[in-house]
């Protein structure tokens, strides 16, 4: 009650005191509700970490079990810039994202070309969809991790069995999505097409595609979370490095705090890549957002 | 030999559309229609009589099942930039902008992209939308949109303009406009039309020529010229007395009680 006759006080004043709204009070107002939507993003993960410290403190997980979120935010920030002359995992962590990041980055591309390039032609052509989607769907369902033997073999321990890996499992939802995509781009935009005079990959490449992108976006984001997945798998199996490998090492010699750390990394890399891509699709699908029942009025 | 001057030729066309549910459904049946150059002919005909399926043939989207349909002496073989359509539904590719859209086709012809722009540019102008050639289209209002997708096949130079009830998305007003500035871009260009409709005021506004189809016909109905000088009043009696015409030409073989246009 009194808090509400205080803020229409401070309203009021507010109006009384400015009559015309400059620009910066007007650029500052989405920012304020941003800041806002922001800082409440923050209260989940901070609760959470509130309630591990609790827990920790109690005492109702023995400490070499579920360390501190203290005692892991010293180990990662020992793993991040830690003197690796002192040996162990300080120091390391640059290196380890550099190398899980590069396979990612290798994998995903390779899916990214591969889930466009054969989606688009599947998807527009019936006959081509006819001969390569049953394959896929047959694929698909096969666990990727259930290759790991066979990359084994042809690939071998290291670099390229990683980038296999992710670049099969990622693959799929990719191609998928864009077939889908493609099947379901608008009729008319296509007529229209042939009518100015678009064939074949002219027809797939200004007309097709930028139609069907707003549903590629999807398979990427999908395809970008399960690149993290196998990156971790990969690395667990049988590579020698990276943060799939760190986590497992620490594993290993019952390093908690550093298994947590890397938890926590492999968590911030998928999310930074998610909003990375979704940077992207705000510029590239910009067209799509506006026309969408998310456009604000 | 065939006269130089016919654009669109359609002789004996028929198209039968065999569907499960329906069986067999003769939609067009011995159609013969010449169109010559530079002239507006309005299509006009009750929902469901065939319209869009012969625009639709003319463009090249569809074929028939028997008969010939010709552009400029040339059996049709599908879309292509000389049989421009003007959609209903605008059909603008959303991630471009007004002059993108205007410029694609020109593109897909080749043209150079400063060469391009001038053209685009130009016939933005004649359609009045300099000002917005820079806006994505989804920003613009349904007349506007529509005013693009006319730039769009202008562009062009096609050899013959297809529009399927353009205005039909478009309040009362709009469509006013649409209907002045339409005649204005026919009289400035010179380009040969044929528009869809089944409106009776439209075909009257618009025409020089109205071809009359009715369902299930054997053949078109009727025709009717459009001698009425331009700029034509529609509150003129001898409008109401072309209009009045028209409908009689359309409704002659059915009943007298049913009123096909009543709204
Ligand atoms: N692809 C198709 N398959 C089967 N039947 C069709 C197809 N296209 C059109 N028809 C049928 O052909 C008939 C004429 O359709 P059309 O679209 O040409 O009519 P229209 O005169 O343009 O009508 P409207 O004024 O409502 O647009 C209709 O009975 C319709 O059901
Ligand atoms: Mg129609």
């Amino acid at each position: 009650m009194s808090v509400d006759s205080a803020r229409g006080n401070h309203v009021v004043g507010q109006a009384a005191t400015r009559q015309t709204p400059t620009a910066a009070a007007s650029a500052a107002a989405p920012l304020l509700k941003s800041l806002k939507y922001g800082l409440l993003g923050t209260l989940m993960p901070l609760a959470f970490v509130a309630i591990w410290w609790a827990a920790v403190a109690a005492g109702f997980f023995p400490r070499s079990v579920l360390p501190s979120p203290f005692a892991v935010g010293a180990a990662m920030f020992d793993w991040a810039f830690g003197d690796p002359a002192r040996g162990g995992y300080s120091g390391t962590l640059l290196a380890a994202i550099g190398a899980s990041g590069q396979r990612v980055i290798m994998g995903y591309g390779i899916a990214m070309i591969l889930g466009v390039a054969i989606g688009v032609p599947t998807g527009a052509s019936k006959l081509l969809g006819a001969l390569v989607d049953p394959f896929i769907h047959l694929l698909r369902p096969i666990p990727v991790t259930a290759w790991v033997p066979l990359s084994l073999v042809f690939f071998g321990f290291g670099f390229k069995g990683a980038v296999f890996l992710v670049a099969l499992g990622s693959f799929f939802p990719i191609v998928v999505n864009t077939i889908e995509g493609v099947r379901g781009a608008n009729r008319s935009l296509i007529k229209v097409g042939r009518m100015l005079g678009a064939r074949g990959f002219r027809l797939l490449w200004f007309f097709i595609l930028p139609a069907s992108l707003p549903s590629i976006f999807v398979g990427l984001r999908l395809g970008m979370g399960i690149s993290w997945v196998l990156i971790i798998v990969a690395e667990m199996m049988s590579v020698k490095s990276g943060i799939g490998y760190t986590l497992l090492d620490a594993y290993s010699f019952g390093r908690f705090d550093v298994v947590i750390a890397a938890m926590i990394t492999l968590g911030l890399m998928g999310f930074l890549s998610d909003r990375i891509i979704l940077a992207i699709e705000a510029v590239v699908l910009r067209w799509h957002r506006e026309t969408s029942i998310h456009a604000e009025p | 030999m065939q006269n130089p001057d016919v654009i669109v030729s359609c002789e004996g066309l028929d198209r039968t559309f065999v569907t499960k549910d329906a069986g067999e459904n003769k939609v067009l049946q011995d159609i013969n229609l010449q169109i010559r150059k530079g002239e507006f002919v309005v299509l006009i005909g009750p929902s469901g009589c065939g319209k869009s399926t012969l625009l639709n043939i003319i463009a090249g989207f569809d074929q028939p099942t028997s008969g010939l349909a010709a552009i400029a002496g040339e059996q049709i073989e599908g879309p292509g930039p000389d049989k421009a359509m003007v959609f209903q539904d605008y059909a603008l590719l959303p991630w471009l902008n007004a002059r993108e859209n205007v410029e694609i086709g020109l593109r897909m012809k080749g043209v150079a992209s400063a060469e391009r722009t001038q053209q685009a540019m130009h016939v933005l102008g004649l359609v009045g939308l300099s000002e917005a050639a820079e806006r994505p289209v989804y920003r613009l209002s349904g007349g506007m949109q529509q005013r693009v997708s006319i730039a769009r096949a202008l562009a062009l130079k096609p050899k013959v303009l297809l529009m399927d009830e353009p205005f039909g998305a478009l309040d009362a007003f709009q469509r006013a406009i649409m209907h002045k500035e339409l005649v204005r871009i026919w009289r400035a260009t010179g380009a040969t039309i044929v528009f869809v409709t089944h409106s009776l005021e439209e075909a009257v506004f618009l025409g020089e020529r109205v071809v009359a189809m009715t369902p299930k016909a054997v053949g078109l109905t009727g025709e009717l010229i459009i001698d009425m000088p331009r700029p034509r009043d529609p509150l003129s009696p001898e409008f109401a007395a072309l209009k009045r015409k028209l409908y009689e030409m359309l409704t002659a073989h059915l009943p007298a009680d049913v009123d096909l246009f009543a709204d």
